[in-house]
């Protein structure tokens, strides 16, 4: 049986998504095995492809959903959720598991 | 026989056999492999990768402990650009099943994410496509390097023909069979520029299109006193040209023979001839020359040397050196400048995106915002100045703020030292450099809280004059000769007599021994040059009394014109000393 999640968030960064979110998405979603999508409007994009983010332009205040599609996909969601949640402000919670545990 | 007219940068003639470099920032030599390659080629797309993988973490790193983690975090997502697998997945296709180059493959694909970026209509976005120009670069770089290198491994004399020489290109030109070099782009005062005269090779910039009409291997003369470069010469041209190149060589053995005598004028003035240097290992031939210390240490050279971000060891074991080289005399070492020409990988992200480098975020703007890297460089500075007579000297300052800020900041870096037991020198003389016309309006305020002014009359010019020094098609409207510049400078040197700061001059300008009896005339008794020129110009004062320089500098000033100030100079100089007029 395969597992999957869905949940939508919204970007809150004055500059879009950019670079440096982007890397920490891709970062957070290189530690799930499961295939994750992020979808704005008709486009998607592979939540671990940097230039597949980028050209995904989502500018402030757009709605994106977050889809995975496999082993834990349900955290992985969560995981995701959790950095547009915190705006991406600390670096560390993406890159190591055991942080963001507290919310 | 073809003659090409540029910019004479650096003195001297030669002739010899041609080497022509590629037309493009990086070229790739072959688009395509054979099919049995394909395997090999794949290994070295894959090696490559894991060498840019690892140079770009080292980066990261190093911004991180160095900068603070947001710039740190700006590596961060170039890695993961760097590994994004559908990008290696894509490249690597093209090579495997359409026998592409790894340098062709990676380019095509690159250029294609940043033409999509370029084309999402988000401005933001848009400007996310010099990251990807930059990832294409270093993959480049590196599948490429050994080629590149060739520049490295000569075997044999050559003269270099480049569309743009970099300046750590410059700088590692092998000065036993580089006899000259000669670029179609480049202006006066480029880096590249000065590089060439610290190498003391005749060099030609901004030629023009004309490397598609040489082919490597041909014979061609560089003449760097005129700024001109000769294709495929006549015998008769070359004859001439090997007679004037024997004559260059016997003016400069007769002047190597004045290097113990002092730089004093007919009439008892000393007047001090400093050095400027770009490399430590310059201050040995600053000595050789018989200069009295350093008058500039551009210090930028340590950044654009190496990729990476200097530490502050590597700034303190450059400034020991060059410390060591003439401990008793006094070393001025200028913080960063840097911004307007071109900028190493690893200061690019700090300043990115300027809209005009010129009156950008460069130099002593650059270190004011960026103050980790600031008291990196002055920690070392004050570090070395243990051992000797250092001073530091801030550069492009354009109003007070900012002299009182950066000597706040080398406050608090000397109160981390003292904190921390490291031993210092806590009375370095500060000053700055006299460079943007603001600060010579405002030369009396900064006069009072300097110790010294160095007049950088490059930067000057081109600021006064509103010329893009690097630009062929405005450079012949930078004049050093401009009445508008003898008064800006005259103002300089009113102002710090007042309050008794000491003035030197550096910049092409003091280098150049047709302006010396001006410039002495008008008071000035410290000159800082590129090391090979310090001899004429000791030559030049030893050939001149003060009151000759006087009324040389009072006819100079009442002339109207750039070219009539010029060709007087040109003419009173042939009369002191004819030798040096080419």
């Amino acid at each position: 049986m395969t597992q999957t999640a869905q949940q939508t968030v919204r970007v809150d960064l004055e500059q879009g998504l950019h670079m440096v979110p982007c890397s920490l998405i891709v970062r957070t979603a290189e530690r799930f095995s499961c295939e994750i999508q992020i979808q704005k409007a008709d486009r998607s994009a592979d939540a671990k492809t940097m230039l597949d983010l980028l050209t995904l332009s989502a500018e402030n205040g757009s709605v994106l959903v977050l889809e995975a599609r496999g082993a834990e996909a349900g955290e992985a969601v969560e995981a995701l959720a959790r950095l547009f949640k915190s705006n991406f402000v600390d670096p560390a919670s993406g890159s190591k598991p055991a942080a963001g545990s507290d919310r | 026989m073809q003659i090409k007219r540029g910019i004479a940068v650096s003195p001297g003639v030669v002739t010899g056999e041609v080497l022509v470099l590629g037309t493009e920032d990086f070229r790739i030599p072959n688009r395509f492999v054979s099919i049995d390659a394909v395997e090999s080629e794949l290994g070295r797309f894959r090696n490559t990768l894991e060498a840019v993988w690892e140079e770009i973490e080292e980066n990261e790193r190093l911004a991180r402990d160095e900068l603070g983690d947001q710039f740190g975090a700006i590596f961060g997502a170039h890695l993961q650009m760097a590994r994004d697998p559908k990008l290696i997945a894509e490249i690597e296709g093209l090579i495997s099943e359409n026998s592409l180059s790894p340098e062709y493959a990676s380019s095509r694909v690159l250029r294609r994410f940043a033409r999509e970026l370029q084309n999402l209509g988000n401005r933001y976005h848009a400007e996310r496509a010099v990251d990807i120009f930059d990832l294409e670069k270093r993959i480049l770089r590196h599948l490429l390097g050994e080629r590149r290198e060739e520049l490295v491994h000569l075997t044999a004399p050559v003269i270099v023909l480049a569309h743009n020489l970099t300046p750590s290109e410059t700088a590692n030109l092998d000065r036993k069979f580089v006899m000259g070099f000669a670029t179609e782009v480049g202006g006066h005062t480029s880096h590249t520029a000065i590089l060439a005269g610290a190498l003391e090779i005749p060099a030609v910039v901004g030629l023009g299109h004309c490397l598609s009409d040489v082919s490597g291997g041909e014979m061609v003369i560089i003449d760097g006193n005129h700024g001109e470069v000769i294709l495929e010469p006549d015998e008769a041209t070359l004859a001439k040209y090997r007679v004037l190149e024997e004559r260059v060589h016997s003016v400069s053995q007769r002047l190597a023979s004045l290097k113990t005598l002092p730089a004093e004028t007919l009439d008892g003035t000393t007047i001090t001839l400093l050095g400027n240097i770009e490399f430590p290992e310059e201050a040995e031939v600053c000595r050789e020359r018989g200069a009295g210390g350093i008058g500039l240490y551009r210090t930028e050279f340590l950044y654009l040397e190496q990729d990476a971000i200097p530490t502050e060891q590597d700034h303190f074991e450059a400034y020991r050196k060059v410390i060591a080289a003439d401990p008793l005399h006094p070393v001025t070492i200028r913080t960063l400048d840097i911004g307007a020409d071109k900028v190493p990988d690893s200061i690019n992200e700090l300043a990115p995106e300027m809209v005009n480098p010129q009156l950008g975020l460069r130099s002593i703007r650059l270190s004011l915002r960026n103050i980790p890297l600031f008291k990196t460089q002055l920690r070392a500075i004050l570090r070395a100045a243990v051992d000797g007579d250092v001073r530091v000297m801030f550069p492009l300052v354009s109003n007070l703020l900012e002299l009182r800020q950066a000597r706040m900041i080398l406050g608090d870096v000397m109160d981390d030292l003292e904190e921390q037991k490291v031993p210092f020198r806590r009375d370095v003389p500060v000053g700055i450099m006299v460079e943007v016309p603001a600060a010579v309006m405002l030369a009396e305020e900064f006069a009072r809280e300097v110790d010294f002014f160095s007049i950088g009359t490059n930067d000057l010019i081109q600021y006064t004059l509103a010329v893009d020094r690097a630009d062929p098609s405005v450079s012949d409207l930078y004049r050093s000769g401009d009445p508008s510049i003898l008064r800006l400078i005259r103002a300089v040197i009113s102002a710090a007599a007042k309050h008794d700061v000491a003035v030197t001059i550096c910049g092409q300008m003091s280098s150049d021994p047709v302006f010396i009896p001006l410039l002495v005339g008008m008071g000035v008794r410290q000159l800082s040059s590129t090391p090979h020129a310090i001899p004429e110009l000791k030559e030049v004062i030893r050939n001149l009394t003060i009151e000759q320089a006087e009324q040389i500098a009072a006819h100079a000033q009442s002339l109207d014109l750039a070219r009539d100030v010029e060709n007087y100079l040109r003419g009173e100089l042939s009369r002191i000393c004819p030798d040096l007029v080419l």
